[in-house]
C-alpha cells in the first residue's frame, strides 16, 4: 500500500494538479487585489493594517509556489508554502464557521457572488473539506519526498 | 537539506513581496491597494442581519422615524461656487419631489423601467447629527434626497459603479487605493462647517455589504455631520425601478 501511495507516477500527478490548482486560484487574485482585500477583511481576523499587503503577497506567494511544484523547482519549499497556506486557509474559515459569519472564501473567485448566509455555511463547509482534500495532497508529497530521501 | 529548504521558502516569499510590490505601482487606478488600509472593525465581526423591513419602509439605525413634513436643513452660510451639489441642496431648501434641478444627469444614459412609480415621502429632517457617523434610511427618504440633488456617493467598486449607478451619484470605493484622496478632495470642496452639514448619502450593494458604513465613518472623523447611508443599497433603488446611469460619469 505504502509502495503505491508513494510510487512517482502517482507523486507527479499529484505534484501537477497541486501546482495547477494554486496558479488558477491566484490568478482572479492577483488580477483585482481590491476585491481580495475585502474578502479578507470579510473574515476578521487580519488586523487592519495588515489586510491589504496580505491581499497583495499572499497571490503572488500561492502562483510562485505553484509555478515551482509544476516545473518541479525547489518542490520542497513549494510544498511546504502551500501546506502552511492551507492549514492557514482551513483555520481560518473553521472559525467563522464557528462563530457562524458567513462570508465567500475568496479561493478562486474574488467577486461578491450574493450568495444567502446559509449557501455561504454550505459552501465554507465544502471549502474545508476541498482544502483539507489539498492537505492530503501535500501529506502525500511528502511521503513521496521522504521516500525518495530513504532510497538515496 | 532542511536549511536549504527554509532558504528556498524564504526565497518565494520575498520574490513574492517584491512582485506584489511591483505589480500595485504599475496597477491602474481601481486596481491599486493601499500599502496600509484603515478598516475600522477589521477584527469585529457583524452581527447576523434579520430581514423584516418590507420595501418602502424607512428603516433608521438610532433614529426613531418622524411624519412631519421632511426638510434640509442648511445654514444659511453655505454657499460656494465650488460645491455644486451644496449649492443646489440650499436652492431647494423644503423637500418637493416634483422640482428636477438643472444638474440631473443627461437622459440619454439613464433608464427608468418602472415610470409611473409612486413619488416617495420622505419620513424625516435631514438635519446634521454630530453624535453618530451616519443614519440608515430607506428607499423614500433616499429618493427625496435625491430629488432634491443631494450629494450622492457610490461605494463599490468602480468596476460595478460604471455597470450602473444612481444618476449624480460620485465612486467612492473604500477599496482602491485613491479613497483618502477622493475624500480629501471633497473636503476641499466643503471646507466650511455649513457646508460639511448638507446631507450626503451613500450607498452599496445592500443585504450584509459594509462599504458604505465604512465610508461613512471616514466622512464623519473628517467632520462630516450629515451622513446617511441608503441601507437596501443599490438593488433596492433598481427594484423601485428608479433611473438607472451607467458609464464612467456621475
Amino acid at each position: 500500500m505504502k509502495r503505491y501511495l508513494t510510487h512517482p507516477w502517482l507523486t507527479i500527478r499529484v505534484q501537477l494538479a497541486l501546482g495547477a490548482i494554486f496558479v488558477i486560484a491566484a490568478i482572479p487574485k492577483i488580477a483585482d487585489p481590491p476585491s481580495f482585500a475585502h474578502m479578507i477583511y470579510n473574515y476578521r481576523l487580519v488586523p487592519a493594517s495588515l489586510i491589504n499587503l496580505s491581499a497583495l503577497v499572499m497571490p503572488w506567494v500561492e502562483l510562485l509556489a505553484g509555478l515551482a511544484l509544476i516545473l518541479g523547482i525547489w518542490k520542497r519549499a513549494a510544498r511546504n508554502l502551500i501546506g502552511i497556506l492551507l492549514a492557514i486557509f482551513i483555520i481560518a474559515i473553521s472559525i467563522n464557521l464557528f462563530r457562524d459569519n458567513a462570508i465567500d472564501c475568496g479561493c478562486f473567485n474574488v467577486a461578491d457572488r450574493g450568495k444567502t448566509h446559509e449557501q455561504r455555511i454550505f459552501d465554507m463547509k465544502v471549502d474545508v473539506v476541498r482544502d483539507l482534500g489539498m492537505l492530503l495532497m501535500v501529506g502525500q508529497l511528502w511521503w513521496a519526498g521522504k521516500r525518495e530521501e530513504q532510497e538515496l | 537539506m532542511k536549511q536549504n529548504t527554509i532558504f528556498q521558502s524564504a526565497a518565494i516569499v520575498a520574490a513574492g513581496i517584491i512582485l506584489a510590490l511591483v505589480a500595485n505601482a504599475f496597477a491602474s487606478r481601481d486596481r491599486k491597494v493601499s500599502l496600509v488600509g484603515t478598516y475600522p472593525n477589521a477584527l469585529k465581526v457583524p452581527a447576523r442581519e434579520v430581514q423584516v423591513a418590507p420595501i418602502a419602509t424607512p428603516v433608521t439605525q438610532t433614529v426613531a422615524t418622524t411624519t412631519q413634513p421632511a426638510t434640509i436643513t442648511v445654514p444659511p452660510t453655505a454657499t460656494t461656487s465650488t460645491q455644486p451639489t451644496a449649492t443646489a441642496a440650499i436652492e431647494t431648501v423644503g423637500l418637493n419631489p416634483m422640482v428636477k434641478t438643472p444638474a440631473a444627469p443627461a437622459p440619454t444614459t439613464t433608464t427608468a423601467p418602472t415610470p409611473h412609480a409612486p413619488l416617495p415621502t420622505p419620513t424625516r429632517e435631514f438635519t446634521a447629527h454630530p453624535d453618530k457617523p451616519y443614519i440608515e434610511i430607506a428607499y423614500n427618504d433616499v429618493k427625496a434626497l435625491h430629488d432634491k440633488n443631494v450629494l450622492f456617493l457610490d461605494a463599490r467598486r468602480t468596476s460595478v459603479y460604471e455597470q450602473g449607478h444612481i444618476p449624480g451619484a460620485r465612486t467612492y470605493s473604500v477599496w482602491e487605493s485613491d479613497i483618502d484622496d477622493k475624500v480629501n478632495k471633497l473636503f476641499a470642496e466643503r471646507n466650511d462647517q455649513a457646508a460639511q452639514n448638507l446631507p450626503i448619502v451613500i450607498y452599496c450593494s445592500g443585504g450584509d455589504c459594509e462599504d458604505s458604513h465604512m465610508l461613512a465613518q471616514k466622512l464623519w472623523g473628517i467632520q462630516f455631520n450629515n451622513v446617511y447611508v441608503y441601507k437596501d443599497g443599490f438593488p433596492d433603488w433598481q427594484q423601485h425601478g428608479a433611473p438607472v446611469h451607467t458609464g464612467a460619469n456621475p
